[in-house]
């Protein structure tokens, strides 16, 4: 099953993500586990200095912007 | 009914700080938030800094790079965080910590359109000058950890890449001048000529922001600034109807005896209430401005003006848990003198 990582400390922009993420699952019906990861040491692990950032299977995807559904779709499949 | 009253001057408050600067003030001042973080690279700005060879760049590069940067006061200890654990100086680490909020642009716009000009020029460069002696200070005080943790270069996997195109620096220009010009240009004007020129100001942005920036682009920057509204506006209307009753409940003798003057004291209880206090962006302006019409002195103004916004007690807790006790505690404790001394520097040599 695929690992989606929402990177983020928990305000309004994080949070979008993570609502556009669980959208572009449920519209591409694949089936992942999404986890919100709010520790600042394990953000750093990443490389990722700008929050928010979604990580699929390890793997940065975008951060510093809240991706789309559309953009976050292309990833997941 | 006492309560009717308060809401009487929370309504006020809305009314002289909110209202009257929604067209000429605000709408500009989010446009420009959302073309900075739509236009300016903040990787290229990192890139730079972690390439800086020496500590006086670097320091130069965070100042003005937090400058640029209008983050979401969320992401601040993330990304200084982020770029001490991944190599950077603790130095540059702690002025983006410190220049950030301390100098964003929302709120340097907004203040010089509350408190005038002179206020905020001086918050600008009281802040770069803090920024330098917080850089330093830090660098100095662990400098035997530093000299272990130095000669890596900054571990980010970032290309070099031009920080902003030529054609958006003049954009960003456009709507320096478009916000300036109805404040400057107009000074003893009415309203209407002020909305006059504010009008000018946008058409001709928005002449040029179509001819040279594309349908998407400009799409982008729409929604970054309309992020921004959504974000700021509300809490800027809740803390400003609280500043408006806040200033109604203070006793003016109070404000006086504590706060008024240019001595130390006032200085310092300002930083100190700025450090533990918290204010919404932008929110630090009208409540400063509240403060000085009850009879707060100019110098311990401009240290609630500078430790208000990037600090409260949640914060102050965040960094040291982030950033270590010892390291945390050193840089508060460097604000708290910095603050209680720029304050009672520029409210006896500086201010008018």
């Amino acid at each position: 099953m695929k690992k989606v990582e929402i990177l983020g400390m928990g305000c309004a922009k994080c949070n979008q993500l993570e609502s556009n993420a669980k959208k572009a699952l449920a519209e591409t019906g694949v089936e992942a586990e999404v986890v919100h990861v709010a520790d600042l040491k394990k953000i750093a692990e990443y490389k990722v200095l700008f929050t928010p950032a979604i990580v699929i299977d390890g793997v940065v995807k975008a951060s510093g912007k809240i991706a789309s559904v559309e953009e976050i779709k292309k990833w997941i499949v | 009914m006492f309560v009717l009253e308060l809401i009487y001057a929370g309504l006020g408050a809305l009314e002289d700080y909110v209202i009257y600067h929604v067209v000429t003030c605000l709408i500009p001042a989010f446009l420009l938030a959302g073309a900075m973080v739509s236009f300016i690279s903040k990787e290229s700005i990192i890139y730079y800094l972690g390439a800086a060879a020496n500590k006086l760049k670097s320091f130069a590069i965070a100042s003005g790079g937090s400058f640029f940067v209008a983050a979401c006061s969320c992401t601040v200890i993330p990304v200084s965080s982020g770029l001490y654990y991944a190599g950077s100086g603790i130095g540059p680490a702690f002025i983006i910590l410190w220049v950030a909020p301390a100098a964003n642009i929302l709120a340097i716009v907004y203040t010089g359109a509350i408190l005038g000009s002179e206020m905020v020029i001086v918050r600008i460069l009281s802040a770069l000058a803090m920024a330098f002696l917080v850089g330093w200070v830090m660098s100095f005080v662990f400098r035997r950890e530093e000299a272990k943790r130095a000669g890596t270069g900054l571990d980010l996997t970032l290309s070099e890449g031009k920080i902003v195109a030529r054609k958006d620096i003049f954009l960003l220009l456009l709507i320096v001048v478009t916000l300036l010009a109805p404040n400057y240009l107009i000074q003893k004007g009415d309203y209407l000529h002020k909305i006059l020129v504010w009008a000018i100001g946008m058409i001709i942005t928005a002449i040029y922001a179509f001819k040279v920036k594309t349908k998407d682009e400009i799409r982008q920057w729409m929604r970054e600034t309309l992020w921004f509204v959504k974000m700021i506006f509300p809490l800027l209307l809740g803390g400003v109807f609280i500043v408006g009753v806040i200033g109604k409940l203070l006793p003016q003798q109070w404000v006086e005896n504590w706060l008024g003057g240019s001595g130390v004291f006032a200085s310092f209880l300002a930083t100190v209430i700025g450090q533990i206090m918290y204010m919404a962006t932008m929110t630090e302006a009208p409540f400063v401005h509240q403060l000085m019409g009850l009879g707060m002195g100019k110098g311990p103004a401009l240290a609630l003006l500078l430790t208000g916004p990037g600090m409260s007690l949640p914060n102050v807790l965040a960094i040291l848990k982030v950033f270590g006790f010892k390291r945390g505690m050193v840089y508060v404790i460097l604000i708290t003198i910095l603050g209680t001394f720029v304050g009672w520097f520029t409210g006896n040599f500086i201010f008018s």
